[in-house]
């Protein structure tokens, strides 16, 4: 049991990296392409199985307070060690991770004509490095996996993508590298930071950072903390992404094969998220606070923007890309409320999106298969040849447009009631805008029901008038198989959201406190309103 | 002071061992020369001498390392010290890996091999005493022994015109250069009244001639300037590394310029460091930090942008070993800047190891370049390459990791070198030198697009015209499993390396008499 305390993580890095391996060997010696889907899923399986001891209850914090801890000394010439944990944050977008991929590689069973050895082992690669992002505690371990999550991606949808895929795939990484670049430049020079305020020599280390700055021994100047706040920032709002970094989703989107689309907007969306959570809050929170009606402008423009966008594509996966834009927008918005509940929901809604989107991308890619188009007008009353796709179709939607008791409503309504008692905005504006933010985003609710539910009647609904449609199969065992475990997480997470959101607790918390309770003279102001709005209700 | 020479000569410093490495390798090339000439038709026989001397140099070198040999010796003239034994293993690796990547060219275009080879080891030697020479006589001396077996061996490929113009330009400008650098070596002599580097050092504190001083420095930036093809004295570069033979370009990128970097780190940062208190040698350090950073700042500007409009992969290459010679110069400045002797010698490390990871990428990219131009690299253009990627896997994935590698991707070596270039020049806190990391950075994004460039035409473009994959040699297979490893291994594994690139070999540190 150590042993798994210990190395839980690393064992859950490496199994998809060793089936990368094993799936390269198989092919070179035995030449047996029919079987590398097999193999590919045995691993992602296998890897989600093991991830499952992470709800172990016996496993205790480490020195620093995370699960499953481990810290090894990796590169001692600049004090960067192997420093890996999980905690209230990270733990169900790992469970989300490792159960996406099983799913991933199921829908490609049949699709992956091309080249089959090298799109299982890029599928493989990326989970070990998604995995790594979400563990990572030493900032330069967390760079690179966050970089070599792109290179993978990069080759999914620039060999497997459709039509314009060396233009989606190349802004996909050029985007996305500017980015993070600008961080690592930002991560050293908090490296330096470090060690000139603490004499205690350089550090990447996060655990050790934040302890320095919860002390007092490191405290960055208002100028120095906002650049490198706004590093960090730049490089998670494109990977999110916040409007107006957002132009490289859509196309990324559209041209990446299904899995590739799954993965994307399960897994990779919420690495911004999720680094804005650990790092930009945690490391910069005054910066945080500050720029709050920033981000929640920003995320109200998303919300609408992407949800007008949405209404007008004639393209079934552009459409749904466009609706990613808009979930995301809701959850920077909750983020950025610095409400618990807010925040909850944020990290409710991150889990969410993952579950119907990937659903969602999915669906279309059954159809796609099918008929090889995705345009809206070539379809209309489906409901009648494949009506249990239309079934999942619709209750997919309908957790999407955030219909009580499925996902989609826990999250976004957590939100709503975030953004309505959020006091981040007093800081910088007039009193009343949390309920004007509110008031806007809630539109977004409206909008996302408008294009969804029109696509759904456009596409499913009316007569059957195109005579290709006439012949459609409807879904077979294996893809209702797996649709299966997405419907049954959507109905689950929308009446028990309990246990999802009583993981996350604690460090959402920690997170709260710590960008509101530094906000000097409106101190008192944070703690006392909620209640007051609480005891309205 | 050395008054009269000839008490030397009775009496020499000599300590054989301290150069016993040189020497293997010198000897090496002496064997293979006389072998070729007595049995001509056995072509296969040189290059194993040559790699058997390279070795042995190599374990020499080791044990020297861990040894307790003197700091210096012949007089102060050869060093013994973290910088010389960091590159000395970068020069060794470098030509066993030209070695091996030639194999396949000597073959293609009936070079006569033993020259070849023989050349290629001189050169070597030449770097090595660049590294280990602590006087600048002994350094010009190193530099021209490199500098002539290169241009011949630039145009070795006797029949075609554009290696004759390669080795021609490279000649004449080269030359232009060494006259340059000597100019300054007679100036700086002139302002100390010595040669030898630790006596610079000291004499700088209050020097005969301060503007001989200044003006012999910047006649040295110069010199050593046009050796690592820093801009404004880049200009020769492309056209030379273009119609050089291919596994040449690769030599002469790396080898030659990670030499002259050793010995531009030996003459300014050790020869003409900051002594605080002295008025003279306090402004002579702040002009050259000054003019290093400005010149390191065009130089990635100018490598990174015209790297985007080529269309010929070995120009490419070309801009693209200018703008990571302006990334090493960005470690350069920060050894320069260091404030603790150990500090310097990390920064030093530093240098020597990101020439390491640059070799180790490069020369792999070149031995893949070098497979797929064919005979008189007739295919080197951009286009020869598209949708090579699924026909000939291996060797496409090998060069799109060696392309990621020179963007920098973490775990590859590229991403280590730049990081550890880099630290010493912020940890300075000089305002112009943390712009000129920014700079660095903001190149490096930009040569995303260009290398992604190569990786998007073999792997996301159809092939049009036929394609047959070339037969691979086992020499060949040999270096790109070497240089795979090496940048798996530098990116990942690199910690014990570089301590031990910025330990000193013995307790004495850089010869401080």
């Amino acid at each position: 049991m150590d042993f798994l305390n210990s190395n839980l993580l690393t064992i859950l890095i490496l199994i998809p990296l060793v089936g990368a391996v094993l799936t390269l060997a198989h092919q070179a010696f035995w030449k047996q392409e029919s079987q590398l889907k097999w193999l590919t899923l045995g691993f992602t399986l296998l890897n989600f199985l093991v991830s499952l001891a992470m709800f172990s209850t016996s496993a205790k914090p480490g020195a620093s307070g995370f699960l499953f801890e481990q810290n090894v000394p990796w590169i001692k010439a600049i004090n960067t060690n192997y420093h890996i944990g999980v905690d209230g944050l990270s733990f169900w977008l790992l469970i989300l991770t490792t159960f996406i991929m099983p799913i991933a590689v199921i829908s490609t069973w049949n699709a992956v004509e091309k080249r089959p050895t090298a799109f299982y082992v890029f599928l493989l690669l990326l989970e070990s490095a998604m995995i790594g992002v979400f563990v990572s505690l030493d900032l330069l371990v967390f760079y690179l996996f966050f970089e070599a999550s792109l290179i993978p991606m990069f080759f999914l949808i620039g060999v497997w993508g459709g039509q314009n895929r060396i233009y989606a795939a190349v802004k996909f990484f050029i985007f996305t590298a500017i980015g993070s670049l600008l961080m690592l430049v930002a991560i050293i020079a908090l490296f330096f930071i470090y060690a000139d305020q603490t004499g205690l020599g350089g550090s990447f280390d996060l655990p050790s950072i934040l302890n320095a700055m919860k002390a007092g021994n490191l405290v960055l100047a208002p100028q120095t903390g906002m650049l490198l706040f706004l590093a960090f920032a730049l490089a998670f709002s494109i990977k999110v992404p916040v409007f107006p970094f957002h132009t490289w989703l859509p196309d990324a989107h559209t041209e990446a094969p299904t899995a590739g689309s799954v993965i994307l907007a399960a897994v990779l969306l919420k690495m911004g998220t999720y680094g804005l959570m650990r790092f930009n809050f945690a490391l910069f929170p005054d910066q945080a606070r500050e720029t709050a009606w920033i981000f929640i402008t920003l995320a109200i423009i998303g919300i609408i923007y992407g949800a007008l966008v949405a209404m007008v594509q004639p393209d079934v996966k552009r459409l749904v890309a466009y609706s990613s834009v808009a979930h995301m927008g809701f959850v920077i918005l909750g983020m950025f409320s610095f409400t618990e509940a807010g925040m909850q929901g944020a990290l409710f809604t991150m889990l969410a999106h993952g579950v119907t989107t990937g659903a969602l991308f999915l669906l279309v890619g059954f159809i796609y298969e099918r008929r090889h188009t995705r345009e809206i007008t070539q379809f209309g009353g489906i409901s009648n040849v494949m009506p249990i796709y239309a079934t999942v179709f619709v209750i997919t939607t309908m957790a999407s447009v955030g219909l009580p008791f499925l996902n989609g409503f826990v999250g976004e309504f957590l939100i709503m009631v975030g953004m309505f008692q959020s006091q981040v905005l007093s800081v910088t504006a007039a009193a009343n805008w949390n309920y004007i933010a509110a008031m806007f985003a809630g539109t977004g609710v409206i909008f996302a029901a408008v294009y969804l539910l029109w696509m759904v009647q456009r596409v499913f609904f009316g007569k059957l008038a195109n005579a290709k449609n006439k012949g459609l199969e409807d879904l077979s065992w294996r893809e209702i198989g797996l649709m299966i475990p997405l419907l049954a997480l959507m109905v689950y997470m929308g009446v028990f959201p309990r246990p999802f959101l009583a993981r996350s607790e604690d460090a959402v918390k920690a997170i709260k406190e710590r960008v509101m309770h530094q906000a000097g003279g409106s101190i008192e102001k944070t703690e006392l309103k909620p209640d007051a709005a609480a005891d309205q209700h | 002071m050395n008054t009269f020479l000839l008490t030397d000569l009775i009496s020499p410093d000599a300590n054989v061992p301290l150069i016993l490495p040189e020497l293997i390798v010198a000897l090496a090339g002496t064997i293979a020369m006389l072998y070729e000439s007595f049995f001509p038709k056995q072509r296969s026989v040189t290059g194993v001498i040559s790699l058997v001397g390279l070795a042995a140099s190599a374990v020499v070198l080791a044990t020297m390392w861990s040894g307790d040999s003197p700091a210096a010796g012949w007089n102060g003239m050869i060093a013994h010290d973290n910088l010389r034994l960091g590159f000395s293993f970068v020069f060794l690796f470098v030509s066993a890996m030209t070695i091996l990547i030639s194999t396949v060219w000597l073959e293609r275009e009936n070079v006569p091999v033993g020259e070849y080879h023989a050349l290629l080891m001189f050169a070597t030697f030449g770097m090595m005493m660049m590294s280990a020479g602590n006087d600048l006589v002994v350094i010009f001396l190193g530099l021209e022994t490199l500098s002539i077996a290169t241009y011949v061996m630039a145009g070795l490929r006797k029949s075609d015109l554009k290696s004759n113009e390669s080795a021609m330009k490279y000649f004449i400008l080269g030359s232009f250069a060494s006259a340059f650098l000597l100019y300054g070596m007679a100036l700086i002599y002139g302002a100390t009244g010595t040669t030898q580097l630790t006596q610079i050092a000291d004499k700088i504190v209050n020097p005969n001639f301060p503007a001989l001083l200044l003006v012999g420095g910047a006649m040295l930036i110069i010199g050593f300037g046009f050796k690592i093809a820093m801009a404004p004295f880049h200009v020769w570069a492309p056209d030379v590394y273009e119609g050089a033979p291919t596994p040449i370009t690769g030599f002469m990128a790396t080898g030659p310029k990670a030499a002259a970097f050793a010995s531009f780190l030996r003459v300014f940062v050790l020869g003409l460091p900051f002594v605080a208190g002295a008025q003279a040698s306090g402004y002579l350090h702040e002009s050259w930090i000054a003019a290093v950073s400005i010149l390191a700042m065009a130089t990635i500007i100018v490598g990174n942008t015209a790297a985007i409009l080529q269309n010929n992969v070995k120009r490419m290459l070309a801009y693209s070993s200018i703008a990571h010679a302006g990334y090493a110069l960005v470690g350069f400045v920060g050894a320069g800047l260091a404030k603790t002797p150990q500090a310097r010698d990390e920064a030093i490390a530093a240098v020597a190891f990101y020439m390491l990871t640059y070799a180790v990428t490069n020369l792999g990219a070149f031995a893949i370049v070098t497979l797929l131009a064919q005979k008189n690299d007739r295919r080197a253009e951009f286009e020869d390459y598209n949708g090579i990627g699924f026909k000939s896997p291996f060797l496409a994935f090998s060069l799109s990791l060696f392309m990621l590698s020179l963007f920098g991707l973490p775990l590859t070596a590229g991403f280590m070198g730049k990081i550890l270039v880099f630290r010493p020049a912020l940890e300075s806190g000089n305002p112009l030198v943390v712009g000129l990391v920014v700079v660095a950075v903001i190149g490096s994004a930009i040569s995303a697009y260009y290398y992604l460039r190569l990786i998007v035409l073999m792997f996301f473009r159809e092939r049009t015209s036929e394609w047959l994959a070339p037969k691979m040699p086992a020499g060949l297979v040999a270096a790109l499993v070497a240089t795979i490893i090496g940048v798996f291994y530098l990116g990942v594994f690199s910690g014990g390396l570089i301590e031990r690139f910025a330990k000193s070999p013995s307790a004495v540190i850089t010869a401080e008499k």
